[in-house]
């Protein structure tokens, strides 16, 4: 399985599931901001030296750092 | 009175809409120790409470929990006559999810709801329609499209607004519960499916900006020029403020005490009173011009974008990307930096960032190092045969303060780090659309850090000041050397030996917590002149022949770089941390590490 913070910069993919190592409060938050299964993201851009990704979700764009991004599982789009 | 709350998701132009309603008066609550700002103004004879831009009912930090506190306390209200969700016509979904809770909430307390799709404006820029009647339909609730930037649609929406919230709550037939977390998002996406404008359109134009802005190359130029133009604007813009304000206070207090004649009144008003708190007033003009810039920078969108460029080379000392502005403003003066501070949405990061700011080389920190540095250094000695030696010695001092303030961050984040009163907030920021800032949400930012900054800071210094004023003045008219304070001095001159410093520069360093540039003019006095603000050059030539030695300078130098020698910045570490033992505490413990900082120094040179 992929995670979001292994996505290249213009891939895209299906969000399918958070990592529950994240606590249930942020969870559910990343749910609400738009990461919910199903939801087509859109990387928009990689930052050099590891710094956070820029994603597009649904009608809005996220930063994301490391610890948060590779939390988020995805399942490539076809 | 009747009220009507105000709520919507972050960037979606709430603030504005509330500037529209209710006009320029408003009043800020603020809650010691977070950030939550409450803002209530007038319409008509209504009172509107403006609350802070969230996306979930479910709070993630302490913060949050306390605005989601105060909501629901709000809508449970039985003043409270109607809710109005605010929504981003070009973000239907996500600004949807918050608002259909916030439906459900107010249904359980029975009150009624009215959505606005505000920045209808932008979705008309596009040539998209949205249906308002079926929209309205599918909510269950009347929908206003409006824009709160150009008015259109506001007029309406005003005369309405008596109506609505006379109303009772429609019934609707979807009833989701307020649990029902999942539900809130499928349907914000459902309705978003059929009435939502297509996302690409709207956040191409941003995107595009973007591809400049967030560049490798080009995005850090900019990033550097914008920086730069903000570290500028801060001492050449505010600088003649500043005089100015100063100036005033001089001719009022030269006016004052013109009236009363001399005597031991006219001397407390003119020293203790004008003197010590008009001082501080001097910074506000510094702190409004700054608050502008940031707020210029985050109405328009670029702090998000300065935040993420900042993220991963700062959080390798445990602060977050949005520390930067705090850390670059503290060069100027600590008590906007620690303002601005609060837009960084980890708790801790937010505390570490707040206590490591005093450590940045402030405005008030110049006269102190340029009166040492022209007594240690001589005026034409290089460094390396190339760089002015005075010139590097003031760069050291700033590098200095930035270097202790990593260290004491990285520290603070390894002993903070398993705290479960400070939770992390995970790094998750929304790029908002690109927007020209509007004046009127400005306006009133600028006008209420000033306000902030003197209820907070003016109680405290006037007491210090009040103090200082009384041991330096008693017994009358024996000259500070002969003072209580001088007395002190020369009684608590064992602490200074090991700096190699007397008892003068001990009284001067006790006088310079008020402000530290007051240890140039303390010590000129000291050493039987008046005025030595004025005349650094002649100050510092008296010190050199007193015979100040190399190293007890140097470490008088680096004591003031690291030492919390600052009321005001203590009183508002106390207000934004709401504890008085943080802010205290921090003022002893970086005295503390300045003192053994400054005996080593006077050991090893």
């Amino acid at each position: 399985m992929k995670t979001l913070w292994e996505l290249k910069a213009k891939q895209a993919a299906v969000v399918e599931t958070i990592n529950s190592q994240l606590t249930g409060p942020v969870i559910s938050r990343l749910q609400e901001m738009g990461f919910s299964e199903g939801q087509q993201v859109v990387c928009v851009r990689r930052s050099p030296f590891k710094g956070p990704l820029v994603v597009q979700v649904g009608d809005c764009v996220y930063s994301l750092e490391q610890a948060v991004a590779e939390k988020i599982n995805l399942a490539l789009a076809s | 009175m009747e009220r009507i709350v105000l709520v919507g998701k972050p960037n979606c132009g709430k603030s504005l809409l509330f500037n529209q309603l209710t006009g320029l008066r408003q009043k800020v609550a603020n809650f010691p120790g977070v950030t939550v700002e409450l803002k209530t103004g007038q319409f008509d004879q209504f009172e509107v409470v403006d609350f802070p831009g969230t996306y979930s009912l479910h709070s993630l930090s302490k913060d949050e929990e306390i605005a989601v506190e105060k909501l629901n306390l709000a809508v449970d209200d039985d003043d409270t006559r109607l809710v109005v969700c605010v929504l981003d016509a070009a973000r239907l979904e996500r600004s949807l999810v918050f608002a259909l809770q916030v439906q459900a909430l107010a249904r359980k307390n029975n009150k009624a709801v009215v959505f606005v799709l505000n920045m209808i404006d932008e979705v008309e820029r596009y040539g998209l329609d949205i249906d308002i009647k079926a929209l309205q339909k599918e909510l269950g609730a009347p929908v206003y499209a409006l824009s709160a930037k150009t008015l259109k649609g506001v007029a309406a929406f005003k005369e309405a607004l008596p109506g609505l919230a006379k109303q009772a709550q429609a019934p609707t037939e979807l009833n989701i519960q307020l649990g029902e977390q999942r539900k809130f998002i499928e349907r914000a996406r459902a309705i978003n499916a059929e009435y939502g404008i297509r996302s690409d359109v709207v956040l191409k134009n941003q995107n595009r900006i973007d591809t400049f802005l967030l560049n490798n190359v080009l995005g850090g130029i900019a990033f550097l020029a914008i920086m730069f133009f903000l570290f500028q604007s801060i001492f050449t813009w505010a600088q003649p403020l500043m005089d100015g304000t100063e100036a005033a206070i001089g001719w009022i207090a030269n006016t004052l005490t013109g009236m009363i004649g001399p005597g031991i009144v006219s001397d407390f008003l003119n020293d203790a009173i004008f003197g010590g708190v008009g001082a501080f007033l001097v910074f506000v003009p510094q702190i409004m011009v700054l608050t502008l810039i940031i707020g210029v920078l985050e109405d328009s969108g670029y702090l998000a974008r300065a935040a993420l460029i900042c993220h991963k080379p700062l959080s390798l000392f445990g602060l977050s990307g949005r520390s930067f502005i705090p850390y670059l403003s503290g060069h100027a003066c600590a008590i906007p930096a620690i303002m601005a501070a609060r837009t960084i949405e980890s708790p801790r990061k937010r505390l570490i960032t707040m206590l490591t700011i005093p450590l940045m080389s402030c405005s008030a920190r110049l006269p102190v190092y340029a009166l040492l540095i022209a007594v240690l250094i001589p005026k034409d000695a290089t460094f390396l045969g190339v760089f002015d030696l005075q010139g590097a010695a003031f760069f050291g001092l700033y590098f200095f303060g930035i270097l202790m303030a990593l260290v004491v961050s990285t520290l603070m984040n390894v002993f903070t780090r398993k705290s479960k009163e400070l939770k992390d907030m995970p790094f998750i920021l929304e790029l908002p659309s690109y927007r020209l800032p509007h004046w009127k949400p400005l306006f009133q930012r600028v006008l209420n850090s000033g306000v902030q900054f003197i209820k907070r800071a003016a109680p405290v210094i006037f007491v210090i000041s009040l103090c200082l004023w009384t041991l330096g003045y008693f017994p009358q008219g024996a000259g500070l050397e002969n003072s209580l304070l001088g007395k002190i001095g020369h009684f608590i001159e064992p602490i200074f030996e090991p700096l190699g410093l007397d008892w003068r520069y001990g009284v001067a360093m006790i006088m310079s917590f008020l402000a530290r540039e007051v240890f140039v003019g303390a010590l000129g006095t000291m050493f039987g002149m008046s005025g030595a603000e004025k005349n650094i050059a002649g100050l510092a030539a008296q010190i050199q022949a007193d015979g100040l030695t190399l190293g007890a300078g140097i470490g008088l130098l680096l004591f003031y770089v690291v030492a919390l020698q600052c009321v005001a910045t203590v009183a508002m570490l106390r207000a934004e941390t709401g504890k008085s033992r943080i802010a205290w505490g921090l003022y002893a413990g970086y005295g503390i590490l300045a003192y053994l900082i400054a005996v080593i120094a006077a050991h090893i040179f």
